[in-house]
């Protein structure tokens, strides 16, 4: 954003506290004064040089709700994250070394991502002795707690890389996977090739980086955009032949479509153009009538949980409309606010118990909507909602690809 | 291809969306944030309907009694937690503890019980912010001069620390912390520590209490042997709050999809029909197709109408809004013409050029405080010219 601009947007608050009604984080914990106090309240006194309590700036989770929320559209999170990556410039540490060592660790999901699936059977035994999990709380602040998903065989794909970009690529798709599908949820990752082949589409699975939303989180702002340009110039061929790049994440997704474009690189310009959510893609699809309707009827009925990062993209709930094209599938969207997660930020030793409370309105709309027999099980897009929701309210939670995959017979 | 899309999410657009909704049209509500219901009580003002019915180009008067009525009765069919009848006012407390006029109202707000006792006892939490008791007790002692009125202020350990960082509670803290499973196990205590006062004898009134839509809440005060009420609060409020947690509940429940954070960039028109919208989504444009489209956006203060120094514009399709000659009044609390700025519309609520009366747009329909010649401040109708068009526009869908 550009200094005046920004100036602008600043200027567009007016002091309602819409944002700070709303935000998961300011509900349950007092110590956080709020999106509004600590975004654009602050930002008057930090651009006249004086900063005002920078330890508050961490307990955003960076969810995003009070930018959803704004009826003015002031960016309140971007101006907290702007605000934390001048403190963390400006030499104020987030805390202990054991802190940062932790911010290292979390910020890289993929460093671990690659640990972790060498061997995963070895890694998953090793994450369920409890011992290992205190270790890991006092030496790295990880709450031994929190969910820590096991790990799978590394997500390996189609990787169709032979696929030259050139004119004849019109059917062909390039996949993000993201960390979570890449080192958690390989069959998911799976999954969302065979139902784009399905459709008719080659898929195109560069290797990838991790997006740079856990690094950015994690104060390592320098580093996210290496990660990205990384990304982008793996992007950059396709994208200049027009193929869309398509996200099974929603938090990578976001990043590509609000990130990348600032980014001063070739192929910044066409990303956000060129970026889908998986279903804002296949729900397209069905608008140009190109989606495969042979679907088997299913009798499923799903409670529905819009991830932070899905609303933040201003698309609306696509896969909702599209699982109720197949026969048989009733959907609840239960729209209960955050699970609390927001990806590492739930696994922090002194955030575990915030991010617990923040969910446990969704946890108990679960229970609840199981109990009565609205629905049998949980579905959302997000890697780190599904296992906040799991572990929260223990009602089995998936991405809803294995929805489409099933009504197609494809599993 | 949508049935309808609604562009706004306040009262009137849920509304109308939940009214299509449930008769089996597929809805689209695309709204710039959550809409100003967190800005409101959370009460619903209809005004004096059978005066307002009769004054020109009034909102009431474009749709006639039948629709004020219907939408009343609609609105109380979806949400029984609200009482009250179009035609007699009840009574609320202001957050200063002034007894005003209301239409519908939640439950728990009603001040009637406040008429016949002799003795009111007066919550006073202490630290919270917006409310101040001797303040409120002496609105009270006015209001009601056949009653003592008792302050009672009581310390809640679950704001410990509210207290320690020395930050006060605000009303919405207060109606959050009351729904919580320790709010209501505090309650409970609460009101036993009443047992020295008679309360049996007394009418209650506790400031920052919400309790409409919490069945956790309606059971816990269900036995009590004296009468609870419930006082407005500032904005944000609880009540405004859960009133836009109810809507959207009902909405989505109904099958309806509801797009927040994304505003309209674009329409495109094909003659006197609007066939689509562009939103401005992340990263690129999202493009929704409808039958009927319904502006919703809020006047003035909804970001509706974008008013400067040499004109006022509606945002979404540029239809010309009316403008009263002079704007303003110098008296800050008087009638201010501009409140009546708006669009025109024919009774089918159309939007109209006000010259030539003709339609400029044949499937849209404009609500809410879009609407031309009303004020909502002078004639306290907001909510129910939001319930009447907002009901109207869900039939037309």
């Amino acid at each position: 954003m550009e200094k005046l601009d920004s100036v602008k947007n600043l200027d567009a608050c007016i002091k309602c506290s819409a944002c700070t009604s709303q935000c998961p984080v300011a509900t349950v914990q007092p110590l956080f004064s709020g999106p509004k106090s600590v975004g654009p309240d602050a930002e008057r006194f930090r651009l006249e040089g004086i900063d005002i309590d920078p330890q508050c700036l961490s307990y955003c989770s960076n969810c995003k709700t009070c930018e959803v929320t704004c009826p003015s559209g002031v960016k309140i999170t971007e101006i907290i994250l702007r605000a934390r990556e001048k403190a963390s410039l400006a030499g104020q540490k987030s805390g202990t070394t054991r802190l940062q060592v932790r911010d290292l660790v979390l910020g890289r999901a993929e460093y671990l991502g690659r640990l972790g699936t060498i061997w995963p059977g070895l890694t998953n035994g090793l994450l369920k002795v409890s011992g290992v999990r205190v270790l890991m709380e006092q030496t790295l602040g990880i709450s031994r707690r929190a969910p820590l998903p096991p790990y799978q065989a590394k997500f390996k794909g189609i990787r169709n890389n032979k696929l030259v970009p050139n004119h004849r690529l019109s059917k062909a798709v390039v996949f993000f996977p993201g960390c979570f599908i890449n080192y958690n949820d390989s069959l998911t990752g799976q999954a969302v090739i065979k139902v784009l082949e399905h459709n008719g589409y080659d898929v195109i699975i560069p290797n990838f980086h991790c997006c740079g939303v856990p690094l950015q989180a994690n104060g390592k702002f320098n580093e996210a955009r290496g990660n990205a340009k990384k990304n982008l110039a793996l992007m950059n061929p396709y994208l200049q032949s027009g193929v869309p790049v398509i996200t099974g994440c929603t938090s990578c997704g976001l990043a590509l479509k609000e990130e990348y474009p600032n980014l001063e690189v070739s192929g910044s310009e066409l990303i956000g153009r060129q970026a889908y959510d998986l279903f804002e893609f296949l729900w397209l699809l069905h608008e140009e009538g190109g989606l495969k309707q042979d679907f088997q009827e299913i009798p499923v009925s799903l409670g529905y949980h819009a991830p932070c990062h899905l609303k933040a993209q201003g698309i609306g709930t696509p896969v909702v409309r599209l699982l109720r094209l197949i026969p048989g599938v009733r959907v609840l969207d239960l729209d209960t606010g955050c699970c609390g997660l927001s990806g590492s930020y739930g696994y922090k030793q002194e955030k575990y118990d915030i991010a617990r409370q923040i969910g446990e309105p969704l946890f108990r709309r679960v229970q609840v909507g199981v109990r009565i027999g609205e629905f049998q099980s949980m579905a959302t897009e997000c890697g780190g909602c599904q296992v906040q929701i799991e572990h929260g309210s223990g009602i089995a939670t998936k991405h809803p690809i294995w929805v489409f995959m099933q009504a197609y017979g494809l599993d | 291809m949508w049935d309808g899309i609604i562009i706004g999410g306040g009262l009137a657009g849920l509304l109308a969306g939940i009214r299509a909704a449930e008769r089996g049209k597929k809805v689209l509500i695309v709204s710039e944030g959550v809409g100003s219901l967190t800005y409101s009580s959370g009460v619903i003002d209809l005004g004096d309907v059978e005066r307002l019915m009769n004054q020109k180009s009034h909102p009431y008067a474009l749709l006639g009694e039948k629709v004020v009525r219907s939408a009343a009765e609609y609105f109380q069919t979806l949400f029984p937690d609200y009482s009250g009848n179009w035609r007699e006012p009840q009574f609320v407390l202001t957050p200063l503890g002034t007894p005003r006029k209301a239409g519908l109202i939640p439950r728990g707000l009603n001040t009637q019980a406040l008429t016949e006792t002799h003795k009111i006892i007066l919550m006073a939490l202490e630290g919270m912010k917006d409310f101040f008791p001797e303040v409120a007790r002496s609105n009270l002692l006015k209001a009601y001069p056949q009653a003592e009125v008792v302050l009672h202020p009581f310390r809640v350990e679950g704001f410990e620390a509210w207290y320690t960082l020395g930050k006060s509670i605000t009303g919405m803290d207060c109606g959050k912390y009351w729904r919580t499973a320790s709010g209501i196990e505090t309650l409970k205590g609460v009101w036993k520590s009443l047992d020295s006062f008679e309360p049996d004898k007394a009418v209650v009134i506790f400031p920052g209490l919400t309790s409409v839509f919490s069945q956790l809440l309606r059971e816990v005060q269900f036995n009590l042997p004296f009468s609870v009420i419930e006082m407005t609060a500032f904005p944000p409020s609880a009540g405004g709050h859960y009133l836009y947690r109810g809507l959207v509940e009902k909405f989505k429940a109904l099958g309806g999809e509801l797009l927040v954070g994304s505003g309209v960039k674009k329409v495109e028109l094909k003659g006197k029909q609007c066939h689509k919208i562009i939103v401005n989504s992340k990263g690129k444009d999202s493009e929704f197709s409808a039958r009927v489209f319904v502006l919703a956006t809020g006047g003035i203060f909804g970001g509706g109408i974008e008013v400067t120094l040499e004109a006022a514009k509606e945002m979404v399709f540029g239809l010309p809004p009316f403008v009263p000659s002079g704007w303003t009044n110098s008296e800050f609390l008087g009638e201010q013409p501009y409140a009546r700025m708006g669009v025109e519309t024919d009774n089918q609520l159309r939007p109209i050029d006000f010259a030539s009366k003709e339609v400029l747009l044949e499937n849209v329909r404009v609500i809410g405080r879009m609407l031309a010649h009303w004020d909502p401040w002078v004639e306290h109708c907001g909510g129910g010219v939001s319930l009447a068009s907002g009901w109207f526009a869900g039939e037309q869908i």
